[in-house]
C-alpha cells in the first residue's frame, strides 16, 4: 500500500517537475505572471511531493519493511536510528532523493532572491535538471517497458520474480534486511553525503544563470548573483571532499585522504572548473572582459558533475573504483541526461558566440585579467588531466584494449608541475589585483616573498635531506605562495578585511600545498632490522631465492604481546592486549598498543580495531576488516592498523567450527556473537562420531539413561554423553558424562545442564543439546581449546607528516570562501538596491545619465 | 592572427599531445599470465580467482602471502604479495594483482579484491529461510 503510494507520489512529483519546467518556460519565452505562478505552484508541488515521498521512504526503513528491495538492501533491524537515517540515502536511490531535495532547496532561494530578469529562465534549467533526476527514481509507467528510472519503493519481488522463495511465495517477507555496509557505518555519513548534493544542488546555479543570460542576450548582470552562488558550491564541495578525505583516511588501511578514485574525483574535477569559472566572472565583473569564459566554465563545471555522475553511476567503471556504484539499469538515462545538459549547453554557446562581448583591445601579460584569464586556464587544464584519468575505462581504448586505471602517478606527475605553476600565479596574479604594476614595480615586490622563500627552502632542504629536485621547486613554489599571498593579507587586514577572503583562499592553497607534500615522505615504522632490510631492496641488494631482486619493503612489523620492539628508532612499542570488546559493532576487537618515546618520559596507548563485516559476509566466510588507529600531531601523525593477529586467526577457526548451517542468515550471526563467550567452544558430534577441540580428541561413545531414582523430582527423563577425552600427544585418556535432564515446572519444560568440571585441566563440558534427527548432541566446551598459544600482532604503522597541515590549509580555504561569499552577496545586495534606487530617481526625471549607464551595463547590444 | 592566440594554440597542442602519451604510457591493458610474461614493465595488471587447489599462507619469515591464483585463461600461476593476507580474500569473486612475471611466480607489489556483495549490490540473495 505505502509502496503505491511512494509511486504515486514520486510519478506525480515527476510530472509536476514537467509541469514546471514547461510553465517557466512560457514565462521566460512569452513572459505573463500568470504563466509563472503556475510554474512556482508546479514548482512547490513537486517539492512537496518529492518530501513527501523521502518521509514515506524514511517510514519504511524505520518500520523495517523488508519487503522493500531499498529496505532489505541497505538496512536491517539492529541498525542504531542515526543509521536508520543515513540509510535513506545510502543507497543509490536514496541519494539521487536528496539530491532532488537540495536541488529543490536551492530552487526556492532562486525564486525567493534573483531578480524577474533571470528568474524564469533560470528556473527553466533548474526544473529541467529536476526532471531528469526526477526520472530515475520516479518508477514512472512507461507503456512500453515497465516503469521508468529505478523507484526506492519497488519491492523484492519485482526486483527477482524469478527468486524461488518468490515462486513458491509471492508475498514472501524476509525477517531480516541485510544490513548496512559496516564501513559506512560511521558517523561521518551523517554529515557528508548532504554536503556533497547541496554542493551538485548549488552548481546548478551557475550553469542555469550561464544558459539564460545566453538565452535572453544578458551577458552582464548575470555573475554579480552566479558568483555568490559559485562560491557556496565550491564551498560545499570542498567541504565534503575535506569530509570524505578525512573519513577515508580514518577508517580505511590505505593510509590516507586522497587515492585518485573516480568517485573522489567526481567531486573534484567541478570544483577545479568552478575555480575556474569563479576567476572568468571576477575578471568580468572588473573588467568587462571574458565572458565566454565565464559562460563556458558555467556550463563546464555543471556538465562534469552530470559527466562524473555518469561515469560512476552507470557501472560503466566497474573494477576501477572501490567505490562505484552498481549499475541500477540507469546507463540510458544518465547518458540521456549528460547529454541532453551538454548539447544544450554547446548549442546556445555556438547560437550566441558571435554577439558575446569581445574585449576592444589586448590586455597586456602584466595585468590582472590576463594573469587571471591564464589562471583560470591552468585550472582548466588540471580538471582535463582528471577527467582524463578518469575516463580511462572509455578512453583508455584508444590505446590498449581492455584498459586499466592509470597509475597513481600519473595524477601526481601531472598535478605537481601544475602546482607549482599555479602556486607562482597565485602570487603574481594578487599582487596585480590589488594594484596595477610594470614589470620593474612586480619584481621589486616580488622580491621580498622569493628572498624569503629561497632562504627557507634552503634551510629545510638541508634540514630534512632533501635529495628530489623536482620536491625542492615545488617546496619554494609553495613557500613563495605563502609568503606572498601572506603579504597581502598584512595589507588588507589593515585595510579592508571584509574583502579578504580571496586572498585568504590563496594562502589556505600554499598552506595546503606544503601540506601535501609531507605524503611523498611517508614512512612505514618498522624496527631497525626491518629498516636495513627495505635500505638494501631500495639500493637492488637482496636477492629473492631465485635469483630476482626484490622490489617491495617490509610495512609493518610482528609483536609478540608483552614484548617491547624498538620501532622507527624513536618508540618501545608493546603489544598489551588483544580483546573482543564489541564496542561499536558485534565480534569487534580492540588493540592496545604501548608507544614509549626512548628519549623522553612522553608514552601514549593506541587502539586500532578489527571487526567482522557482517553485512558483507556469508555465514561460512565471514570478512574481515580493520579500523585503524590514529595519533595526530602538529608536524606528523601516527597511523596504524592491525594488518593480521592471532585472535583473528583463533576467532575464524571457532566460526570455521561452529556449525554454519545453524545460520539462517548472516545477520542473526550478529546477536548470536554478541552473546558469545569466546572461551567457550560449541559442537556438535554424532554417536560414534570423534571431534578434535585443541590437543585433545573427544569420542561420543553413547548415551548413558539415568535411572528415575537418580533423577530430581519432576523430571520427565535424563541422559547423559558417554564422552571419552584423549590427549593427542600424550594418548592419555579420560571419561567425562556431563548430563541432560529434562524438567516439567509447572506447564513448562526446561532443561537441567550444568558444565561438568574437567578434572585434568581447568575447564569444562556442557551436554548443551540433543538432536535426535541426525543422532547428534551439542556440546559447549570451555577451557580445553589447546595450550595457551602465544599471541601476536601483525602491525602496520606509518609516520605521516604533515597531515595536519592538510586539515589547516583546507580550513583555511574554507573561511576564505566563506569571507568571499558574504562580500559578494552583500555586494550583490547593495547593487541591486542602488539599481532600485536609481530607477527612481529616474522615474523622478532627476538622473537620467545613471539609468542610461545602468541599462547600458544591464542589456547586451541587440543582435 | 594574434600572436598570443597562435602561442596559445601551439601550448594547448603541445601539451594535449604530453598528456595523452604520458596517459596512453600509464594504462595497461588486463593480461593473463602467459601475456604477462613476455611483457616488461613491473605494473602488470593480471585479473583471475584464486585457485583453492593449492594452499594460501602467509609467511612470517618472508613476510609474504603467497597463492596461486587461476587467470581467465584458466591458467594457475603461484603468487606472492609483500602483505598479509587480505581480509576478504577467500570471498573474491576476482582478484586483480598487479606486478610482473619472474620465471613462474607472478610477484605482486598491489593486490584489489573484489567481493560479491562488497557494495550492498545483493542482487540475489540467497534467503535459507522459507517459511
Amino acid at each position: 500500500m505505502i509502496g503505491i503510494l511512494g509511486h504515486v507520489t514520486l510519478s506525480l512529483a515527476f510530472v509536476s517537475a514537467i509541469l514546471a519546467t514547461w510553465f517557466y518556460y512560457r514565462a521566460a519565452q512569452f513572459g505573463a505572471e500568470k504563466n509563472e505562478s503556475i510554474a512556482n505552484a508546479f514548482f512547490y508541488v513537486k517539492g512537496a511531493l518529492t518530501l513527501f515521498a523521502s518521509g514515506l521512504l524514511v517510514y519504511l526503513i524505520f518500520t523495517h519493511q523488508f519487503q522493500f528491495y531499498y529496505v532489505y538492501n541497505y538496512t536491517s533491524s539492529d541498525l542504531q536510528n542515526i543509521y536508520l537515517w543515513a540509510a535513506f540515502y545510502s543507497g543509490q536511490e536514496g541519494s539521487l532523493l536528496l539530491w532532488i531535495l537540495s536541488s529543490f532547496l536551492v530552487g526556492l532561494a532562486i525564486i525567493k532572491w534573483t531578480s524577474p530578469t533571470y528568474r524564469t529562465p533560470v528556473m527553466v534549467f533548474m526544473g529541467m535538471t529536476q526532471v531528469f533526476l526526477l526520472s530515475m527514481v520516479s518508477g514512472f509507467p512507461m507503456p512500453w517497458d515497465g516503469n521508468l528510472g529505478a523507484s526506492p519503493f519497488r519491492t523484492l519481488a519485482s526486483e527477482m520474480p524469478n527468486a524461488p522463495v518468490f515462486l513458491q511465495n509471492p508475498d514472501f517477507v524476509p525477517s531480516e534486511g541485510s544490513g548496512l555496509n559496516d564501513l559506512l557505518r560511521s558517523p561521518w555519513i551523517i554529515i557528508h553525503p548532504p554536503v556533497i548534493f547541496l554542493g551538485f544542488a548549488m552548481m546548478t546555479v551557475p550553469y542555469a544563470f550561464a544558459l539564460a543570460s545566453l538565452w535572453k542576450r544578458k551577458y552582464h548582470e548575470w555573475i554579480h548573483v552566479a558568483l555568490p552562488w559559485t562560491l557556496g558550491a565550491n564551498l560545499c564541495l570542498l567541504t565534503a571532499i575535506f569530509l570524505g578525505g578525512y573519513w577515508a583516511y580514518v577508517t580505511l588501511s590505505f593510509g590516507g585522504y586522497w587515492a585518485w578514485d573516480p568517485v573522489e574525483n567526481a567531486s573534484l574535477v567541478p570544483w577545479i572548473f568552478g575555480m575556474a569559472g569563479i576567476h572568468a566572472m571576477l575578471i568580468q565583473k572588473k573588467h568587462a572582459s571574458s565572458h565566454k569564459a565565464s559562460i563556458i566554465f558555467a556550463i563546464l563545471a555543471y556538465v562534469t558533475i552530470v559527466y562524473q555522475t555518469f561515469l560512476t553511476r552507470s557501472g560503466i567503471l566497474g573494477e576501477s573504483s572501490v567505490h562505484s556504484f552498481v549499475d541500477l539499469g540507469l546507463y540510458n538515462q544518465l547518458l540521456i541526461f549528460m547529454l541532453v545538459v551538454a548539447v544544450i549547453g554547446v548549442a546556445f554557446l555556438i547560437y550566441r558566440y558571435r554577439e558575446l562581448p569581445e574585449p576592444k583591445k589586448e590586455s597586456p601579460v602584466l595585468s590582472r585579467e590576463f594573469m587571471m584569464f591564464s589562471g583560470s586556464m591552468v585550472l582548466f587544464l588540471v580538471g582535463f588531466v582528471i577527467i582524463l584519468g578518469t575516463s580511462s575505462p572509455i578512453l583508455g581504448r584508444l590505446f590498449v584494449d581492455n584498459p586499466t586505471p592509470p597509475d597513481q602517478q600519473f595524477y601526481n606527475n601531472w598535478s605537481l608541475p601544475f602546482g607549482v605553476l599555479i602556486g607562482l600565479m597565485t602570487v603574481v596574479t594578487q599582487y596585480l589585483w590589488w594594484k596595477r604594476h610594470d614589470l620593474e614595480s612586480l619584481s621589486a615586490a616580488l622580491i621580498k616573498p622569493t628572498l624569503a622563500a629561497s632562504v627557507v627552502t634552503v634551510l629545510l632542504v638541508i634540514l630534512i635531506d632533501m635529495r628530489n629536485l623536482a620536491y625542492m621547486v615545488y617546496l619554494f613554489a609553495a613557500l613563495f605562495a605563502l609568503v606572498g599571498n601572506g603579504m597581502v593579507m598584512y595589507g588588507l587586514l589593515k585595510k579592508n578585511p571584509r574583502r579578504a577572503g580571496g586572498t585568504l583562499t590563496h594562502i589556505g592553497f600554499a598552506v595546503l600545498m606544503i601540506g601535501f607534500l609531507g605524503s611523498a615522505f611517508d614512512r612505514p615504522m618498522v624496527d631497525s632490522q626491518t629498516r636495513d632490510y627495505n635500505r638494501a631492496v631500495a639500493a637492488g641488494q637482496v636477492y629473492d631465492d631465485d635469483g630476482f631482486p626484490e622490489n617491495q619493503p617490509v610495512k609493518f612489523v610482528e609483536l609478540e604481546r608483552g614484548k617491547p620492539k624498538l620501532i622507527d628508532g624513536r618508540y618501545m612499542v608493546t603489544f598489551l592486549s588483544a580483546e573482543i570488546t564489541e564496542n561499536k559493532r558485534p565480534g569487534e576487537q580492540e588493540y592496545e598498543i604501548l608507544f614509549e618515546e626512548v628519549e623522553s618520559d612522553r608514552s601514549f596507548v593506541m587502539h586500532p580495531t578489527v571487526y567482522p563485516m557482517l553485512s558483507n559476509s556469508s555465514p561460512g566466510a565471514v570478512e574481515w576488516t580493520v579500523d585503524p588507529a590514529v595519533r595526530s600531531g602538529w608536524n606528523a601523525d601516527i597511523f596504524m592498523y592491525v594488518a593480521g593477529s592471532s585472535l583473528v586467526e583463533r576467532e575464524i577457526e571457532r566460526m570455521n567450527r561452529e556449525d554454519p548451517g545453524q545460520f539462517q542468515s548472516i545477520d542473526q550471526l550478529g546477536p548470536q556473537m554478541a552473546d558469545h563467550d569466546p572461551d567457550i567452544t560449541e559442537i556438535r558430534i554424532k554417536r560414534n562420531g570423534t571431534a578434535q577441540i585443541g590437543e585433545y580428541i573427544i569420542s561420543f561413545r553413547n548415551f548413558i539413561y539415568v535411572d528415575e531414582d537418580e533423577l530430581p523430582d519432576n523430571s520427565i527423563i535424563g541422559v547423559k554423553a558417554d564422552l571419552l577425552l584423549e590427549h593427542r600427544e600424550t594418548g592419555e585418556s579420560w571419561e567425562v558424562h556431563p548430563e541432560y535432564i529434562l524438567t516439567r515446572d509447572g506447564d513448562s519444560q526446561y532443561a537441567f545442564n550444568p558444565p561438568k568440571n574437567l578434572e585434568f585441566t581447568d575447564g569444562s563440558i556442557r551436554f548443551k543439546d540433543v538432536h535426535p534427527d541426525t543422532d547428534e548432541i551439542g556440546l559447549a566446551i570451555r577451557g580445553i581449546d589447546g595450550e595457551p598459544e602465544q599471541e601476536w600482532i601483525l602491525l602496520a604503522a606509518e609516520h605521516k607528516p604533515m597531515i595536519s597541515v592538510v586539515w589547516l590549509g583546507t580550513f583555511l580555504l574554507m573561511i576564505g570562501f566563506s569571507v568571499a561569499i558574504i562580500f559578494r552577496w552583500s555586494d550583490q545586495k547593495k547593487r541591486e538596491k542602488q539599481k532600485i534606487g536609481d530607477r527612481e530617481l529616474a522615474g523622478n526625471g532627476q538622473s537620467e545619465e545613471l539609468t542610461v549607464q545602468v541599462i547600458k551595463e544591464d542589456d547586451a547590444k541587440p543582435a | 592572427m594574434r600572436p598570443r592566440l597562435v602561442f596559445g594554440i601551439a601550448g594547448i597542442i603541445v601539451f594535449t599531445t604530453l598528456v595523452m602519451i604520458n596517459f596512453s604510457q600509464s594504462i595497461n591493458s588486463y593480461v593473463d599470465f602467459e601475456q604477462a610474461a613476455e611483457m616488461t614493465g613491473d605494473r602488470i595488471h593480471v585479473v583471475g580467482i584464486w585457485d583453492n587447489s593449492e594452499p594460501a599462507f602467509f609467511s612470517s619469515e618472508t613476510m609474504q602471502f603467497t597463492f596461486y591464483m587461476k587467470d581467465e585463461s584458466g591458467n594457475s600461476r603461484r603468487v606472492t604479495y609483500p602483505n598479509p593476507k587480505p581480509n576478504n580474500f577467500e570471498q573474491a569473486d576476482q582478484i586483480v594483482v598487479i606486478g610482473e612475471m619472474r620465471g613462474d611466480t607472478f610477484v605482486s607489489s598491489d593486490m584489489l579484491v573484489k567481493c560479491p556483495s562488497k557494495y550492498n549490490d545483493t542482487t540475489n540473495p540467497e534467503f535459507t529461510e522459507l517459511d
